[in-house]
């Protein structure tokens, strides 16, 4: 691998393991190949990495896993194109190249002391769950914690094994899991977009930062069932994706907002917050 | 990958010059793609008439006969992938310009009275008649082209189409505009990009042999109202636009649209 | 910080020097020592672009614009990022030797939408690729006067204080030589045979310049509101009409001094153990340039593609307090559909029709 000081240059990482989540998504664990990388390499909740497939290409993906955790880092990858196609025929000890991380990630150094409220719709969960594990980690430091989970299926619902299996540790911590579906007649369990849990939360409106992933087609709702709640707008947060081909600020692909708001996705991004998002057409 | 891997390839001809089979088969490292598929079929260069079933089928030319559009249904049956290669099977090619009514006119005046042991049609693209996978523009297409296509499907994967006219190469390559400078009727800026903006480069406005650009980002109607500022009438720009892009959806009525508003 | 710095160290430092009509082609046969020399010629009956030169007669003084902006030289229009070994997983960069090169006739504006790129490419994380380049090419800089699409003046990119080695200004019997860096001093001190003192017949005539060309600028004021005009007109019906007329070739972006989007692609080779990771210009202007996984496109129509120009054009650039447009008139001479880009500015600014521009090559 390149040492010198080229930004596109790639750590090599080895894949230790490979989970099916649901149809068509995966959860990969990898490690770093150089011990020095593995020892300094840092990240927050939110960002982003670059992921290439040598010959087919270089792919932006969530990061998924906690950030408290050295040397290793999680990637929740949906088959969707020609890389993603070839990302999911990976095994462990498969090798591939990332660089990164990227992006500004949530503010979760301002989340400190505050309740958190953490709404994903479809595989809004991805980029959340980073979130909401560095959450865990560092559970002192944070007050309630809700996390809404959203899919059309009980079958589509990401890390739903996952949170149903933090349930122990939920109650305990004053975290409360709401896992809905909304087009599932088998589902035993709540039914319902997102945003009709909203009450459920365990959250103080008054006192709480909210962090929202989903499609785009989501987020009005969302945001119009938080303000008349009484959910602060100013503490609304949201994670956009784009296809970066560079994530540095460079390539213009994410470009996105208006003249007085001329936004790099990848570098002033990928999370903004409410008033960004309703005043800027095209960001969402 | 281990020998027994290799992709099985066929590569069939229907009604065309075979000058994309021709350019397949010239390219310069011919030996080290023979090395990375079994070639099963290629109707330029063997006569065996089978079609065996294949990982990838590379078809060149339009459907004029119903032979034509069986052997087509033949090959989609047996082959996992189907790449449409060329200007005559991706938009119909230059035969595709004897459309609609016209067709039985141009044919009556050509072939008269006489009987014929094959029933003729409308040149149409492959698309028309069975689902496309893959579609490898040009006229033929270019050396480079082909070997990516060539090297993606190789790896298991598959190619990333263009999907931007060939003013961007033209502009890269800092070749000079005829269309603005002469007034020339380039269609460059409706034509998929590929050729490295071939024919500009040596002053000669664009053609459109590749064809329209994909994804519905060919502007006919922008392009005609441009034309029409440079002073070509109507039949002119149509004429010219129908070489190669007869059988683009709404060609006609993008032109006609633009002609209509100043009538 | 220590930007600051350099630029006081620039502007305390500037010196001024004359070369006479006589002595400019020596001069520009000494500018080959320092490395291969790059300048506007006649390429067509009515295009200028910028090409090695070998007989320094060729050179066109007297060019408006160029076909490809100075860019081509610092971003290429494709070039290859990394060697790649498929089974090892490793990316190369490819040796690549850069040799010293000079860009002489660079106008202001295209040194401004230099500086423009710099604030983009070698912000936060450095473009290797790019800073190698800029840092091997000189750059002499050439007054000019404007065209019918010229409107640097509006843009405040019309005059330069830094990012040029030389700058040179018309006079009639010569050129005024402003010295703009390191560099600058150096070629002057060793080619000091051919510069003169400047004299105050030279100062009149470099005043007098500066007005004439001033006062042929087609438009004059302010554009510093665009960006809340253009907001608040997104909804009118004159970008409806205006992207109707597009054809989407990417020319007004290609031939833009600061547009700089890239696409980047793997290309295996056939023997499926190496690849070569290339990239080449993009214009947000293609259908796939807002695509994301899954299908959707964030600028899904024409129209949208064709605003966002406008947008992002006139968007502000911090780090020169500019916008990211200097007022070239480039994509308005250089689209085949005609669209008059500042015409379409004016209209934004004063809600008045505007008056016709007859482009020279319609």
């Amino acid at each position: 691998m390149n040492t010198t000081e080229n930004i596109y240059s790639l750590y090599k990482c080895r894949v230790l393991r490979v989970y099916d989540l649901i149809e068509d998504v995966k959860l990969l664990l990898f490690r770093f190949e150089n011990p020095d990388i593995a020892e300094s390499w840092t990240c927050k909740p939110g960002q982003f990495v670059q992921l290439s497939m040598p010959a087919l290409g270089e792919v932006p993906i969530s990061i998924c896993s906690s950030p408290m955790r050295r040397g290793f880092f999680e990637l929740c990858i949906k088959k969707t194109g020609r890389v993603t196609d070839k990302i999911h025929e990976l095994k462990p000890g498969d090798f591939v190249g990332v660089r990164g991380p990227y992006g500004n990630g949530f503010p979760v150094d301002e989340f400190e002391g505050s309740d958190l409220l953490l709404i994903a719709a479809g595989i809004g969960m991805a980029p959340l769950r980073s979130v909401f594990m560095y959450a865990v980690d560092n559970r002192w430091k944070f007050g309630n914690i809700t996390v809404i989970n959203s899919a059309k299926f009980g079958n589509t619902l990401l890390f739903r094994k996952e949170l149903e299996a933090m349930r122990d540790v939920a109650e305990a911590e004053n975290i409360r899991i709401i896992q809905t579906v909304t087009r599932d007649p088998d589902w035993p369990g709540r039914v319902g977009r997102a945003q009709e849990h909203i009450k459920h939360a365990n959250t103080d409106p008054e006192k709480t930062y909210v962090c929202v992933c989903g499609p785009p087609q989501v987020y009005e709702d969302v945001f119009n069932t938080l303000i008349k709640n009484n959910y602060d707008p100013r503490k609304i947060y949201v994670t956009l994706e784009r296809r970066m081909k560079c994530g540095v600020g460079k390539c213009g692909h994410c470009i996105a907002g208006t003249s007085t708001f001329l936004k790099y996705i990848c570098i002033d991004g990928p999370v903004f917050g409410y008033y960004d998002i309703i005043s800027t057409p095209g960001l969402i | 990958m281990s020998d027994t891997m290799k992709p099985k390839v066929g590569i069939h001809g229907l009604t065309s010059c075979y000058g994309c089979q021709l350019r397949m088969a010239s390219v310069q490292e011919i030996l080290r793609v023979a090395q990375r598929f079994d070639i099963e079929y290629w109707s330029m260069l063997s006569s065996d008439g089978t079609i065996r079933h294949v990982d990838i089928a590379f078809v060149e030319g339009s459907v004029t006969t119903m032979a034509d559009e069986e052997e087509l249904k033949a090959i989609r049956e047996n082959a996992d992938v189907l790449v449409a290669v060329g200007s005559c099977a991706i938009h119909g090619g230059v035969q595709g310009m004897i459309f609609g009514e016209e067709y039985r006119k141009v044919f009556g005046e050509i072939y008269g009275n006489c009987t014929m042991d094959f029933e003729a049609k409308i040149a149409e693209p492959i698309h028309k008649f069975v689902k496309v996978d893959h579609n490898l523009p040009g006229c033929p297409p270019e050396e480079d082209e082909i070997m990516y296509y060539l090297a993606t499907f190789a790896m298991g994967s598959y190619p990333e189409e263009k999907d931007y006219p060939v003013c961007a190469e033209c502009r890269r390559n800092g070749y000079p505009c005829v269309l603005i400078e002469r007034g020339e009727p380039c269609l460059g800026p409706l034509v998929v990009a590929g050729c490295g903006a071939r024919c500009p480069g040596h002053n000669i406005a664009c053609f459109g042999c590749r064809g329209p650009v994909p994804h519905g980002v060919a502007w006919f109607d922008s392009l005609a109202r441009t034309f029409r500022e440079k002073g070509m009438e109507k039949e002119e720009i149509k004429a010219r636009m129908e070489i190669f892009g007869r059988q683009y959806e709404k060609m006609n009525e993008m032109i006609e649209k633009v002609f209509e508003h100043e009538d | 910080m220590q930007k600051l710095i350099y630029i006081f160290w620039y502007i305390r430092k500037m010196r001024y020097v004359k070369i006479a009509n006589e002595q400019i082609h020596d001069f520009l046969n000494q500018l080959k020592q320092y490395g291969k020399l790059y300048a506007p010629v006649k390429v067509s009956d009515k295009f200028y672009d910028r090409k090695e030169i070998d007989d320094v007669c060729d050179i066109a003084f007297d060019y408006v614009r160029t076909l490809l902006p100075a860019k081509k030289y610092f971003i290429h229009p494709k070039e290859k990022m990394f060697d790649i070994d498929i089974e090892n997983g490793t990316y190369d960069e490819p040796e690549e030797k850069i040799e010293p090169f000079v860009l002489f006739g660079v106008h202001a504006c295209e040194i401004v939408g230099l500086r423009i790129l710099d604030g983009v490419y070698l912000r936060d994380y450095v473009d290797t690729y790019y800073k190698r380049r800029r840092e091997a090419g000189i750059i002499i800089g050439l007054s000019c006067l404007p065209d019918d699409h010229c409107f640097c003046n509006l843009r405040r990119s019309d005059f330069v204080d830094i990012g040029f080695d030389l700058f040179l200004h018309e006079l009639p019997d010569g050129y005024l030589v402003r010295v703009g860096s390191p560099t600058g001093h150096k070629i002057v001190d060793e080619c000091a045979e051919l510069f003169s003192n400047v004299t105050q017949e030279d100062i009149a005539a470099f005043r007098e310049f500066e007005e004439k060309r001033q006062q042929m600028f087609s438009h004059h004021g302010s554009f510093d509101n665009m960006r809340y005009l253009l907001e608040l007109t997104a909804r009118d019906e004159l970008w409806d009409e205006e992207s109707e007329k597009c054809l989407g070739c990417g020319n007004c972006t290609n031939t833009c001094p600061t547009c700089r989007c890239y696409d980047v692609q793997d290309i295996p080779d056939i023997d499926g153990k190496t690849a070569e990771r290339i990239r080449f210009w993009d214009s947000c202007q293609f259908r796939s340039h807002g695509l994301v996984a899954g299908g959707h496109n964030f600028r899904e129509t024409k129209k949208d593609r064709f605003f966002n120009r406008y947008v992002c054009k006139n968007s502000y650039f911090y780090g020169l307090g500019t916008s990211y447009c200097v007022g070239c008139g480039n994509c308005t001479y250089f689209c085949p559909a005609g669209i008059d880009y500042l015409g379409n500015l004016l209209r934004v600014r004063s809600a008045s029709e505007p008056e016709e521009v007859v482009h020279e090559h319609n």
